[in-house]
């Protein structure tokens, strides 16, 4: 039974991590950058939520309606006006120049929202289901089955529209989309835009299960880069399958360690898969089968 | 070069004779230490991420190491300034720990590596209660005056500054800038990347490892979250970038343009400073990646063109 629970929770967990880690795989997949500035985004996300809710009685579940577009439009903005003038550049850049996007957001939150800690309380965030004697509260299961939808809807968008294949097409080789007549300037902005909505709808999500700050997302955001380098930063099954190999490793190794230390075993679990596999578990997996 | 020398020689001398000429002026003296204590503390980041090229967003990992060996070593009796020197083997030999599995990793994942590593190191400090005594942190009892304090900052930033000066112009120094900017080319012409990047980390570590013995001398108390915290992390990367990346005094100058900027903003709005060092990282990094140094040395040149 005890088992069982941490199974169960791990895998509410995973949909979760999941769900703030898809925008972050495909702004890699698709620009070839870290973007660094999605803890910031997260954050964003959960105070927009939070604003609709307090400021207009917006319903919390129905606040992606309008952050997904929202971030949409901003990462749009964002793509055209900063991040194409360094896509050239070394890596590094793109890198210090999400980072500086970070603290610009990070900090004009503080000035907006302060630094107190903010929550959303509404009856369905207090409400729990009981399934044979499990007792779980039901914004985790709203969640995994929120990751589970966009995986799917993800898929079906990258692989049935002609946006979606044009996105495939330029994540696999730039230069060969640009033969073919795709105009990798606006896929870019897509991609990029699409990825901040992911990451905003993240957000949007998490702020029924935490209470947040500005500093809100940091060790999250860890996680998330320790799901995608697991999954092999490209692919959207494998940073399902890092989610739940971290949520995994979590919930066993809380069985074995305090609490308090439970944001160790994402970096642990990052480290030793940077060095051990270096292209993820999804290019380990590619590897076996091909030999 | 003459000229050089002689503005450098003209600058210490007036460092030097700072406290004697304002011997009231605790709040100059004050700003003065902070300027130093942080420009080395940026030297010894640059070390690494500007002359090798390896951005790091886990640098207070070493500062909180040093702090917390003076403050441990001064409860066990040791006179302060005897602890600099453990304090800053402890950081670099605990950079050499971490360099180890990390610098297989290039760029971008080294990068998000580091940021693991001063979150991790944090959280061992925040929880290993008996040696750190957890969040509440550790308190010196005695306080050297401050024209002490100055002094021993102002060593500890001329012997950063000066090292920084003697990598970059010795075969060291070319080997990093090889690194930085092509690690596969530079392993082709024979350079052992992984030993550079080692060394100039536990050098980059020293430095910190020392700034942290002085941190911990003038606050007298160092807890998880003022050490350790991400927040410096943050400051050892904007410094130097601001001021002038994988340069000698570009660090020095980010650190003063920190530094005061920090003291006139937050006492009237808080966390402005940071949104403000955000937009100037950005626009350092868009516009002039030479930060401010290049800016200066720019208008200096079109400066001579004209006369």
């Amino acid at each position: 039974m005890d088992l069982l629970t941490t199974l169960v929770s791990a895998l509410l967990v995973a949909g979760l991590y999941a769900t703030m880690s898809y925008g972050l795989a495909l702004i890699y997949g698709v620009l070839k950058i870290i973007n660094l500035a999605n803890a910031g985004l997260l954050m964003l996300g959960a105070y927009v939520t939070w604003w609709l809710w307090s400021a207009w009685h917006l319903d919390p579940l129905l606040a992606p309606l309008i952050v997904v577009p929202l971030f949409f439009a901003f990462g749009v903005v964002l793509e055209i006006t900063l991040v194409r003038r360094v896509i050239d550049r070394e890596p590094i850049v793109s890198l210090l120049l999400l980072f500086g996007l970070w603290l610009i957001l990070q900090n004009v939150s503080y000035l907006i929202w302060t630094g107190d800690t903010r929550s959303i309380d509404t009856k369905f965030v207090d409400a729990t289901l009981d399934i044979g004697g499990m007792r779980l509260a039901w914004p985790r299961v709203y969640v995994f089955g929120a990751g589970a939808l966009t995986l799917w809807a993800l898929t079906a968008f990258l692989s049935k529209t002609h946006a979606g294949r044009a996105i495939r097409a330029v994540a696999q080789d730039r230069d060969a989309a640009k033969l073919v007549g795709i105009d990798v300037g606006r896929v870019n902005a897509m991609a990029f835009g699409l990825g901040v909505a992911l990451t905003g709808f993240g957000g949007s999500l998490l702020s029924l299960l935490f209470s947040f700050n500005p500093d809100f997302g940091r060790a999250l955001s860890l996680k998330s880069f320790c799901i995608v380098v697991l999954g092999g930063l490209d692919s959207f099954a494998g940073v399902a399958f890092g989610a739940l190999a971290l949520a995994l490793a979590e919930g066993f190794g809380l069985r074995y360690m305090p609490a308090a230390l439970q944001n160790l075993i994402s970096f642990v679990v990052l480290v030793v898969v940077l060095i051990v596999f270096p292209k993820g578990i999804a290019g380990l997996i590619r590897s076996i089968r091909r030999a | 070069m003459r000229r050089r020398r002689l503005w450098s020689l003209l600058a210490l001398a007036v460092a030097l004779a700072l406290p004697l000429l304002a011997p009231h002026a605790e709040y100059l003296l004050d700003v003065a230490f902070l300027v130093l204590l942080y420009g080395a503390m940026a030297t010894g980041w640059n070390v690494l991420g500007g002359f090798a090229g390896q951005v790091s967003f886990g640098h207070a990992a070493f500062l909180g190491i040093g702090a917390y060996t003076a403050a441990i070593l001064v409860a066990q009796g040791w006179p302060i300034w005897a602890t600099a020197l453990p304090a800053g083997a402890l950081a670099a030999l605990y950079s050499l720990i971490i360099g180890w599995p990390t610098f297989r990793l290039r760029g971008p994942y080294f990068s998000i590596a580091t940021i693991g590593i001063g979150e991790a190191t944090r959280l061992v400090a925040l929880n290993w209660t008996s040696l750190t005594g957890g969040a509440s942190g550790l308190t010196l009892s005695a306080a050297p005056s401050p024209a002490t304090q100055y002094y021993a900052a102002l060593a500890l930033c001329c012997g950063a500054v000066g090292a920084a000066a003697w990598i970059q112009s010795s075969r060291f120094g070319y080997a990093l800038a090889a690194i930085r900017s092509d690690t596969d080319a530079a392993e082709t012409l024979g350079v052992d990347t992984t030993l550079a990047k080692t060394q100039a980390l536990a050098i980059s570590a020293f430095i910190l490892g020392v700034a942290g013995c002085v941190y911990a001398m003038h606050y007298l108390f160092i807890s998880p979250d003022s050490v350790f915290g991400f927040s410096t992390s943050i400051a050892l990367v904007v410094m130097p970038i601001v001021g002038g990346l994988g340069t000698v005094l570009g660090p020095l100058l980010g650190a003063a343009v920190f530094t005061v900027l920090r003291e006139q903003l937050e006492a009237n709005f808080q966390n402005l400073d940071l949104l403000v060092f955000g937009v100037l990282l950005c626009a350092i990094v868009l516009f002039e990646p030479a930060g401010l140094l290049g800016i200066f040395n720019g208008l200096r040149q079109r400066w001579r063109k004209h006369s």
